[in-house]
């Protein structure tokens, strides 16, 4: 078993190291691309029983974007739905027999968070504007200003270590009590691990859209009260 | 603990490129079909609300339409029983002028049947009483018959005034005596007398026979007729008979 905090190349072209978490994500995207095109080249109106669930998974991130952001869902699907499904997948990949959840790794959560940094900051941009966007930082007061760039940063920080503390530590639980026990006795606590890498998973979608509605809803007192009281929620 | 670049720099734009595709071949497409389902949805709404809005328009059209019926229908009833009310009556007066007319002519053509019945009747009645007078004085022929006839034609001479029996009897007076059958010299010589005796002198007397006069002896001269005969009788109430059917 590798040391969990350290993140060994498979193979390398040159000066470019490929790690396991990279390939992992890229069968992953294979199996989401083809997944994709397969189940969605035959939609009708009279949806197939694949077709519905698909609509269904969509319609409830639709509605849990809509719920958290009070904005449309369209300019945010791709992006909040595409967060949950690969780190739901990454997190479930650990049931695959020598598979490491790409999460597991620091980089692949810091690429998330450094992702959902970029994205606040477009979407904001996007919403009010580069000038309308850095004003933002002095709300309320132009004292917070600060406060607002630490929390900008450490927010982005706490979405790594918490996805990246729960996966990495389930998997090294699993580890320690595989070598410990029998071959069945980590099964109950894979299953625990399902659980928590979808919660996790839930967990890092919902504050994506809240960090990214916290920058649009600028000048919309209430969704901003609405924001801060589902983060205030969030574990 | 290290951070790898590499991976941090590939897992980012995996994780780019991932969302690009996912957004391309999951999210959109699944997205569209939503919304067109949606949008099927709230266009077949619209057409059932349209269909339902005009069902009602139509159902009040049909409502207006039948109360239009009714109150149509009740006026052409209400006109069609006028006009037969007064059909019936311009039929009723028709009919009862026309039974009248007809009534009247009936009573009218019965009347005049009646009466060419009864005249017709009258004159067989007549005829038969003739006839049976014929038959039943055909067997009294005789001198007493005739006896008879000549008291009646004598009396009716002597009931003559005196004045008129002188100038009947006036010389050269001729009367002809006419007898149903003819009569014997005794008969015609006992006539001459007793006529004589009434008009005072002996007349010049012709006889005659006439079966005509079924029975009788009748005198007739210059200013003397005397229907002394059954014929003269019946035709007498022949006569009276007809009198009676034209009055």
């Amino acid at each position: 078993m590798t040391a969990p905090l350290t993140t060994e190349p498979l193979f390398t072209f040159g000066p470019v190291s490929i790690s396991a978490p990279v390939v992992v994500t890229w069968a992953l995207m294979a199996f989401l691309l083809a997944g994709s095109v397969l189940a969605t080249r035959r939609l009708s109106l009279k949806p197939s029983t694949l077709q519905a669930a698909l609509e269904m998974v969509v319609e409830t991130i639709d509605g849990q974007i809509r719920d958290i952001m009070q904005a449309e869902p369209g300019p945010y699907r791709a992006f909040i739905g595409t967060l949950f499904i690969y780190i739901l997948l990454a997190n479930w990949s650990s049931l695959m027999p020598g598979v490491e959840p790409p999460t597991a790794h620091l980089e692949t959560d810091a690429a998330l968070a450094l992702l959902v940094f970029l994205a606040v900051i477009l979407f904001g941009i996007r919403a009010n504007g580069p000038l309308g966007y850095l004003k933002s930082f002095a709300a309320p007061t132009v004292l917070m200003i600060p406060l607002n760039l630490v929390e900008t940063i450490t927010r982005s920080l706490s979405l790594v270590v918490r996805l990246f503390g729960n996966v990495m530590s389930g998997v090294f639980v699993i580890g320690i009590v595989l070598s410990l026990a029998g071959l069945f006795v980590p099964i109950p606590l894979m299953a625990l691990d399902l659980l928590t890498g979808a919660v996790q998973a839930y967990i890092f979608a919902v504050l994506a859209a809240v960090f990214i509605a916290g920058t649009i809803s600028e000048g919309r007192p209430h969704a901003a009260e609405n924001l801060q009281t589902s983060e205030r929620k969030t574990p | 603990m290290t951070i790898d670049w590499w991976t941090l720099g590939f897992q980012t734009v995996n994780v780019l490129i991932l969302i690009w595709l996912l957004g391309r071949f999951f999210f959109k497409p699944l997205s569209r079909m939503i919304a067109e389902r949606k949008e099927a949805a709230a266009d077949m709404l619209a057409e059932a609300e349209a269909a339902h809005r005009n069902a009602e328009e139509a159902l009040e059209g049909i409502a207006a339409t039948r109360a239009g019926f009714a109150e149509e229908r009740e006026a052409l009833l209400r006109k069609a029983r006028g006009e037969a009310e007064t059909l019936r009556q311009e039929m009723l007066e028709a009919a009862k002028a026309e039974a009248e007319k007809r009534l009247a002519a009936a009573e009218t053509e019965i009347a005049h049947k009646a009466g060419a019945e009864r005249a017709a009747l009258q004159a067989e009645a007549a005829r038969l009483a003739v006839e049976i007078a014929q038959r039943l004085l055909a067997r009294l022929h005789g001198a007493k018959a005739m006896e008879v006839f000549l008291d009646d034609l004598l009396k009716a001479v002597a009931a003559l005034p005196s004045a008129e029996r002188r100038t009947i009897a006036a010389n050269g007076a001729h009367f002809t005596a006419v007898s149903s059958a003819p009569l014997d010299q005794q008969e015609q010589t006992r006539c001459r007398d007793r006529l004589a005796e009434i008009l005072g002198r002996q007349p010049a007397i012709e006889f005659q026979s006439d079966p005509s006069l079924i029975a009788g002896l009748e005198l007739k001269g210059e200013h003397l007729t005397v229907e002394n005969s059954w014929r003269a009788d019946l035709e007498t109430i022949r006569r009276e008979l007809g009198h009676e059917r034209n009055p």
